[in-house]
């Protein structure tokens, strides 16, 4: 009996030894080589650093959805295209009619993911500001806050135009948030664009490497989301902002920003100086106010920093030196190859792959849906001389060409479509140097700018928003005006009539359909747009 | 005397009745007795029986044998004796004569009631377990001779469902217990002669002594560190103290070779040009070939018989010696283990398994102190064939991307194999339609295979554990192991160089991965365990505590660019010397670009992962009639919070051994043992990602490039995942009534169990809605699963005449699976889309009242006869598909709201088996042995889909029966280009899984007994053949199909039953030879 209570003494012993090793053993530090929230955002470097995380949020948001090439298929300058044995997506998207791809539910699922993702970084860093030590780096603090807002400006611009009711997040949360109406968003993008432009530097757009975001950015993009809502809503103020107040803004960026037109239009786009054989401006020129930013180094392993859209846009199957294939999505509507006076306009070679009028030998057009005979060049994926598709690491997800998401141009043209003074002089600089032929005009209307626009921003994603701009009911007869309805293939084995493609969209308002995916996951909190 | 007691005990009129029944066989007659005597001699081994029990039927005197099994006992000629004895089966005998001896054979019974059960922490008498296990012994298993000792259990243990997630060698297997209680991981726990692990390949069959399968929530508690969904309890073989034995050695080899089953019947040239005109007819277009033209095109390329290899070997060898002495046991064990795949040979994918094992132990100071180990080095050296990767199970073969045997199915029989120089042919350069190439955007799959499948694993693997027992006084004994489970890992992989094989199919650069891990397990256990009496009460009472940690990392790069030696073999990181690649093979253009290719590397150590268990145990039995065994345990992780670490994990069992009762004494010569069983308990499950607590900030894949230069990139962080605080240890709760009867003489034996099992606090990543902002979900408690079934385990063993003994053993088991509740808004969990062909949609998901991945897709009504038949179909807004054709597929309205769409998409079939089977024979007729074994399921549905909706893919000869006329089919649509039958996901796709496999025969010959060399105690030869012939209307090649496709989030792989181009199971013959000196 004593052996046994000497023998439970030590059991005991032995117990609370390990007992109380216990807790020491169950303690986690964070083994695994990672920062946690609660670890992070102590240093400027570590600000700076989840900045760049934020900008990379701009690669991420058309990964998956080719967003910039389907804004030009909404307007009335291309068809859907695509493979022939391909779904109708893209068909029912330039239709606005869910009818021709019904199983096409969740269509924008992924570009809606992406764009909240890029929010959520942009929203956890604006949070975090105050947890780092700035010290006397005040102002680094107010940059990277401007840019950071500049970056989930630029975010819900895109989600409110494409789907106008939309949840509307400024702090990271994971609650099931109903949507906001337009007013509410648009009015968070001009607090985060007015802030930027009062925050970031009045320095020559060279001050900072490409890409970053600038004052002159900020202003300029204030501008167009002044312009489109004011039209649409056809209201005159958003908050504190108003004409005067954008005109302001763009004035602002002529004067001071340094940013200026190249003297060849062609030399902004890779491909087109390939085929005319003229040296390419590269991605630091100085028309390029902002741009979002891609390199050849993307990949299949989560590396998403290659365009990765400008694939859908490629010739159909067949690279033809120097345009590399691609799956032909944007066939181009031979109603806009007419608006160009071919052979003065600079914009049309540079803009518009003309199968025919280049001597093309493409044998892919069967393999084509809605071939057309033209694409679009701007954005035209490129191959070597023997027609291997660039970059040849993968062509896919690495292609570098950056997107110019404002040129000065645009920036020139707004100012004269808001009434600047020098409004003829802005609209002739940009006019002549397209076509250097041409008689300077000495007064322009708002038609006039809206006509060059058309012509000036072919395949960068523009005319459509340009169009809805001027109301939903001039966008929808326009469109249908404008298409060649008998290039039309959407599977039905009926082409529609323009009434009945002006009905659809003006059905929908002009937006987009919200992923029914996301709808179901909220149980119904989102509500669907109209005509979808 | 009788009645009088009745009376008292009327509360009891049942037992009443029995107990009259039974008595009233008694007999009284008494004349003189004489002495009997005999030996009791086991049967199979010739050693003499000791403590086998002597009876005279009616009487109530008993005798027990001695160790030699010799007895003497007075009875009368004309009475029966009835010899029993446990483990084997009972036998009477009529004394014929006054006086005389006996020699009694006792058969080995089927019944387990002897079988040491190992339960955690100790074992236990099959006859005293409260529990549901079942325990298979490891001879049962190394029989089958698989490559992997899960294969062998399939339908050997009733409620267990293993199904190989591959047939490729050294493919995985999928195990649930019980039906799956999450959508997440549902494996079991195995645990190895005390340690834990999460994989079990890298053992040998043929070094298992045996197998328990822990089941209800109460066996397995005591293990239940994540033993929600069922312990699988490992016992390796060990030698035995105090044998008399000195030791024996044994060899086990066979080889053989493996073959494809059946093949899925494609079309050939003829067949696939002739529907390709149909299709084209039918989508408006001009037919694509002449007669004349199909006439001549003959068969064509069956891609599926290119791939298949024939006559592909497969092997083991088995040494290995045991012994002991009163002081010291060991076992070694050494083996060899080869294993070709057969879609391309041995040459593209290949298993080889060397395994060194022993196990030891020796008694010190009077046998007061025991130490030993158990210890399995194993290396693993394989290659193969390449496959989807899936998170969950690693690399498998079965998805649409990557899918080396899919492309098989698609490719057309017009392309040919090789050119005219025997190079592989490239679709571009095919003249086979109208002199050129008929679809240049299909390559050939076998070339593909070829230049995708140069690639190899060494894996070694270190897994035992070292223990010492200390008893310092009689019913004490104290334990501790130390634990350990190392494994490291080594691969490399290489991708030649190749011309166009179509227009995406080339490589202009190699390429070379390497990589390397390396990860490590230690636990620490100690229990003390006391076992007493009070009167006819006995107690065994065990505390304890174990601690587990998980540590790891892992490195690997890659290089692209030309290398040194353009081989596989030289195929290293630094064997590639070129590190920058130009852009453009065009200089001079004025697009020359160069990206330099540094080498790629990445690493990084793996989360630590640490657990910490205290646990005790109470197993109570009085007079081995009633039987109760209570555990509790806490149990902490690393995976939670801290505060919120801790699961608290009671379970309760009870049991009533009704043959122990004086009441069924009589009965014994039916009824030998009768036990009833009940058991309640709960199990914890951590099994989440590391730090889901914390939001991670990533710094990988967050870069961006400014500046003019596309390849300089600044580095960027994001918060990767979302921080949940919350979270806590998932908690499966079941029931269980069971009972374990022996009958007719020991020689049926019967288990039935029925359980109720329930997972509470269900660990789910449930999916975020976007607005979150993040792409991985975070685990959350909520919702819950709900498994119900019963399992019926029978055996039944005989003889007759001398010379042949038989047994039957049969497994059954039911299983209802049903998700009650899911924690997210819409109460669903999406299955992915894209994964049932390119830009398929959502076909499966996890909802409430549903099975887990339960197929949901649109009702079908047959085809369109006529155009009459389109108009005719209306809903309340008039047709409910105007834009169909005649040879269109009827959707069903099934909401009636006269459109077809998402709403009326329903539950068209459940992947899950309902039956789960498995019936053995096993037969011995002098030296020839013979067994039997098959296992089955049914009640289950595959979704096969081996053809993109692409217009040119291949076919199955099921479509021959499509639609192409008014009443040619009505359930196989007619063919169109866009497949436009087939883009939506109906019961279409849907095919019934149900199978019957015979899974082997084995024939044997013992020639020890001819060659009657001394100490040879077996020489057996043996043939055998695996997966013979399968029973199943399913018209792939392999209805067993492990694949399983990931949901929307890629989190999980829950869907399965997904048959995208499987690589079947192989049929394998082999010859065998078993020696044991």
């Amino acid at each position: 009996m004593k052996k046994l209570k000497y023998n439970i003494f030590g059991l005991a012993a032995l117990t609370l030894l390990v007992l109380s090793s216990c807790k020491k053993y169950l303690t986690t530090t964070l083994t695994d080589p990672k920062q946690s929230n609660v670890s992070y955002y102590k240093t400027p470097s570590d600000a700076f650093t989840s900045l760049v995380g934020c900008y990379n949020g701009l690669d991420l948001i058309w990964n998956g959805e080719a967003i910039p090439p389907l804004m030009e298929v909404f307007s009335d300058n291309c068809f859907g295209g695509t493979g022939a044995s391909d779904g109708y997506g893209w068909e029912m998207l330039d239709e606005f009619n869910k009818v021709i791809s019904p199983s096409d539910v969740a269509i924008h699922s992924g570009a809606w993911k992406n764009y909240y993702q890029a929010i959520y970084r942009c929203n956890v860093l604006l949070q975090n500001m105050d947890k780092v030590a700035w010290g006397d780096s005040t102002a680094l603090r107010r940059q990277y806050i401007a840019e950071v807002r500049f970056i989930r400006a630029f975010c819900y611009f895109d989600l409110v135009r494409l789907f106008e009711k939309v949840p509307l997040l400024t702090i990271p949360t994971v609650a099931n948030v109903p949507q906001a109406g337009p007013d509410s968003t648009y009015g968070q993008i001009m607090l985060d664009l007015r802030f930027a432009a009062d925050s970031l530097p009045s320095a020559p757009y060279t001050s900072v490497p490409t890409g970053r975001v600038t004052k002159w950015a900020a202003e300029s993009l204030l501008a167009r989301v002044y312009l489109f809502y004011s039209g649409y809503y056809g209201k005159s103020a958003i908050g504190s902002e108003t004409a005067a107040t954008a005109l302001a803004a763009v004035e602002d960026v002529i004067a001071h920003s340094g940013h200026a037109l190249v003297t060849d239009f062609t030399t902004l786009w890779p491909a087109a100086s390939l085929a005319k054989k003229v040296t390419y401006a590269g991605e630091a020129n100085p028309e390029v106010v902002f741009s979002i930013k891609y390199s050849s180094t993307g990949d299949y392993n989560g590396n998403i920093t290659g365009n990765g859209w400008m694939v859908m846009t490629g010739m159909r199957e067949q690279s033809l030196y120097p345009y590399g294939y691609g799956w032909g999505g944007c066939t181009v509507d031979p109603n806009l190859v007419a608006q160009f006076d071919q052979s003065h306009d600079s914009r049309y070679f540079a803009s518009i792959t003309d199968i025919a009028g280049e001597n093309l030998a493409f044998g892919k057009a069967s393999a084509n849906r809605e071939y057309t005979g033209y694409y679009m060049k701007k954005y035209s994926p490129v191959c070597d001389s023997l027609n291997n598709p660039l970059p040849v690491n993968n062509y896919l997800v690495a292609q570098s060409q950056d997107y110019f998401a404002i040129r000065y141009s645009d920036v020139l043209l707004m100012a004269a479509e808001l009434g600047s003074p020098n409004a003829v002089a802005y609209f002739n600089q940009v006019h002549q140097r397209a076509i250097p032929s041409a008689t300077a005009a000495t007064s322009v209307s708002k038609a006039d700018i809206l006509a060059e626009r058309r012509l000036e921003f072919v395949g960068e994603g523009i005319r459509y928003w340009d169009l809805l701009r001027q109301g939903i009911s001039t966008a929808a007869s326009t469109i249908a005006a404008n298409t060649t309805l008998s290039l039309i293939n959407d599977g039905t084995g009926t082409q529609p009539s323009a009434s009945t493609l002006q009905a659809n969209i003006t059905a929908t308002r002009g937006f987009q359909q919200i992923p029914s995916d996301q709808i179901t996951l909220s149980n119904g909190v989102l509500k669907q747009n109209p005509g979808w | 005397m009788l009645e009088k007691k009745a009376k008292h005990r009327r509360a009891q009129p049942i037992l009443l009745l029995l107990t009259l029944l039974l008595l009233n066989f008694q007999s009284f007659a008494q004349t003189a007795d004489h002495k009997i005597t005999g030996k009791v001699t086991d049967a199979a081994s010739g050693q003499p029986v000791a403590g086998a029990t002597i009876t005279i039927q009616g009487r109530r005197n008993a005798v027990a044998s001695n160790k030699d099994g010799v007895f003497s006992i007075l009875a009368q000629k004309g009475e029966t004796l009835e010899i029993s004895s446990i483990g084997h089966v009972s036998k009477t005998i009529l004394i014929t004569t006054d006086a005389g001896s006996l020699n009694i054979l006792l058969e080995q019974s089927a019944g387990k009631l002897d079988d040491v059960i190992v339960v955690g922490y100790g074992v236990q008498k099959s006859k005293a377990v409260t529990g549901a296990t079942a325990h298979v012994k490891g001879e049962d298993l190394a029989k089958l001779n698989t490559t992997n000792a899960l294969q062998a259990l399939q339908g050997q243990a009733a409620g267990v469902n293993i199904t190989s997630t591959s047939g490729q060698p050294g493919g995985g297997f999928k195990v649930n217990i019980r039906g799956a209680g999450t959508i997440g991981n549902a494996n079991p726990l195995y645990v190895v002669d005390g340690v834990i692990t999460s994989d079990i390949t890298y053992l040998n069959p043929a070094d298992i002594a045996a197998v328990d399968v822990l089941k209800d929530a109460a066996s397995a508690a005591i293990y239940g560190i994540n033993g929600a969904n069922g312990v699988v309890l490992i016992t390796t073989k060990t030698g035995k103290t105090g044998g008399k034995n000195a030791g024996q050695i044994s060899f086990d080899g066979y080889y053989g070779y493996q073959n494809a089953p059946p093949k899925t019947k494609l079309l050939n040239a003829g067949q696939y040009a002739t529907m390709q005109n149909e299709a084209a007819l039918n989508s408006g277009l001009a037919p694509y070939f002449t007669q004349a033209q199909i006439n001549a095109l003959g068969k064509g390329t069956n891609w599926l018989d290119r791939m298949f290899a024939s006559n592909v070997p497969v092997q083991n060898y088995n040494l290995s010696a045991t012994g002991g002495s009163d002081a010291s046991a060991y076992s070694l064990g050494l083996s060899y283990t080869q294993q070709g795949g057969i879609v391309g040979g041995e040459k593209i994918s290949n298993y080889e398994r060397y395994n060194f094992h022993t196990n030891a132990e020796r008694k010190m100071y009077d046998g007061a102190l025991k130490i030993g180990e158990h210890l399995t080095f194993s290396f693993i050296n394989q290659y193969g064939i390449l496959g989807a990767y899936n998170t969950q199970y690693g690399q498998e073969d079965g998805g649409i991307y990557g899918n080396t045997l899919r492309s098989a199915f698609a490719t057309s029989p017009l392309l040919a194999m090789y050119d005219s120089a025997g190079n592989y042919l490239s679709s571009l350069k095919s003249t086979v339609y109208n002199g050129g190439p008929w679809n240049t955007q299909e390559a050939n799959p076998y070339a593909l295979m070829v230049y995708n499948s140069q690639n190899n694993t060494k894996t070694q693997k270190l897994f035992g554990d070292v223990y010492a027992e200390l008893q310092p006084m009689k019913n004490l004994r104290l334990r501790t192991t130390l634990g350990l489970n190392y494994s490291s890992s080594a691969n490399h992989s290489y991708l030649p160089v190749y011309d166009n094989l179509s227009i995406y199919a080339y490589n202009r650069y190699e390429t070379i991965n390497q990589g390397s891990s390396v990860s490590y397990t230690v636990n620490w256990d100690n229990t003390a365990n006391y076992t007493f009496r009070i009167k006819d009460h006995s107690f065994d009472v065990l505390a304890g505590n174990a601690t587990r940690k998980y540590q790891g990392s892992f490195v690997g790069g890659m290089n692209t660019g030309s290398t040194l030696f353009a081989t596989f073999d030289r195929g290293y990181l630094s064997t590639s010397n070129v590190t920058s690649i130009s852009m453009s093979a065009d200089t001079s253009a004025a697009n020359k670009q160069t990206v330099t290719h540094a080498m790629s590397l990445y690493g990084n150590a793996n989360a630590v992962y640490a657990q910490a268990s205290f646990f005790g145990r109470i197993n109570y039995s009085y007079q081995d009639k009633y039987l109760a065994s209570a555990i509790f345990r806490a149990d902490g992780s690393t995976m939670f919070t801290p505060g919120r670490q801790w699961g608290y994990f009671p379970s309760l069992s009870v049991g009533w051994v009704l043959t122990n009762e004086s009441f069924l004494a009589a009965s014994r010569p039916w009824l030998n043992f009768l036990k009833l069983r009940a058991s309640w308990g709960s199990n914890g499950n951590d099994g989440i990602t590391a730090f889901n607590y914390l939001s991670l900030i990533s710094l990988a894949n967050a870069q961006y490039n400014f500046g003019g230069n596309n390849t300089s990139l600044t580095n960027g962080s994001y918060p990767s995942t979302i921080g949940v605080e919350k979270t806590k240890w998932e908690t499966s709760r079941q029931t269980n009534i069971g009972i374990d009867a022996q009958l007719l003489s020991n020689k049926l034996n019967a288990s039935i169990d029925l359980y109720n099992k329930v997972t509470k606090d269900w660990l789910v990543a449930a999916p975020l809605l976007a607005t979150a902002g993040v792409s991985t979900n975070p685990y959350i408690n909520g919702g819950n699963v709900t498994n119900k079934g019963v399992e019926l385990q029978l055996a039944y063993n005989d003889r007759i005449g001398r010379d042949f003994s038989w047994s039957v053993s049969g497994s059954y088991a039911y299983n209802k699976n049903t998700v009650d509740n899911i924690p997210t808004a819409d109460g669903i969990i999406h299955g992915g889309t894209n994964s049932l062909f390119v830009n398929a949609p959502e076909f499966f998901r996890a909802s409430s009242g549903n099975p887990i991945g339960y197929f949901w897709g649109y009702k079908t009504a047959g085809l369109f006869q006529t155009e009459a038949d389109v108009q005719a179909y209306a809903g309340k807004n008039g047709p409910l598909q105007p834009s169909a054709h005649p040879g269109d597929v009827k959707f069903v309205d099934l909401n009636g709201d006269g459109v077809i769409d998402g709403k009326d998409k329903t539950n068209v079939g459940d992947p899950n088996p309902h039956h789960i089977f498995g019936l053995r024979f096993a037969g011995n007729y002098k030296h020839f042995d013979l067994s039997i074994t098959t296992n089955g399921v049914a009640g289950n549905k595959i979704v096969q889909s081996y053809r993109d909706l692409g217009a040119f893919g291949n076919w199955t000869t099921a479509i021959l029966s499509r639609w192409h006329g008014q009443g040619t089919s009505n359930s196989m649509p007619r063919v169109t280009q866009n497949n436009s039958n087939w883009a939506d996901f109906s019961d279409l796709y849907i095919h019934d899984g149900s199978y019957w496999r015979i899974s082997n025969i084995t024939l044997g010959y013992d020639f020890a007994k001819l060659a009657k060399l001394k100490n040879l105690s077996q020489f057996r030869l043996y043939i055998a053949a695996e997966n013979l012939f399968t029973f199943t209307k399913y018209n792939g090649m392999d209805p067993e199909v492990g694949y399983s496709s990931t949901d929307a989030s890629g989190v999980y792989s829950f869907g399965q039953g997904v048959d995208l181009g499987y690589y079947p199971r192989p049929r394998k013959t082999i010859v065998g030879v078993s020696i044991i000196f």
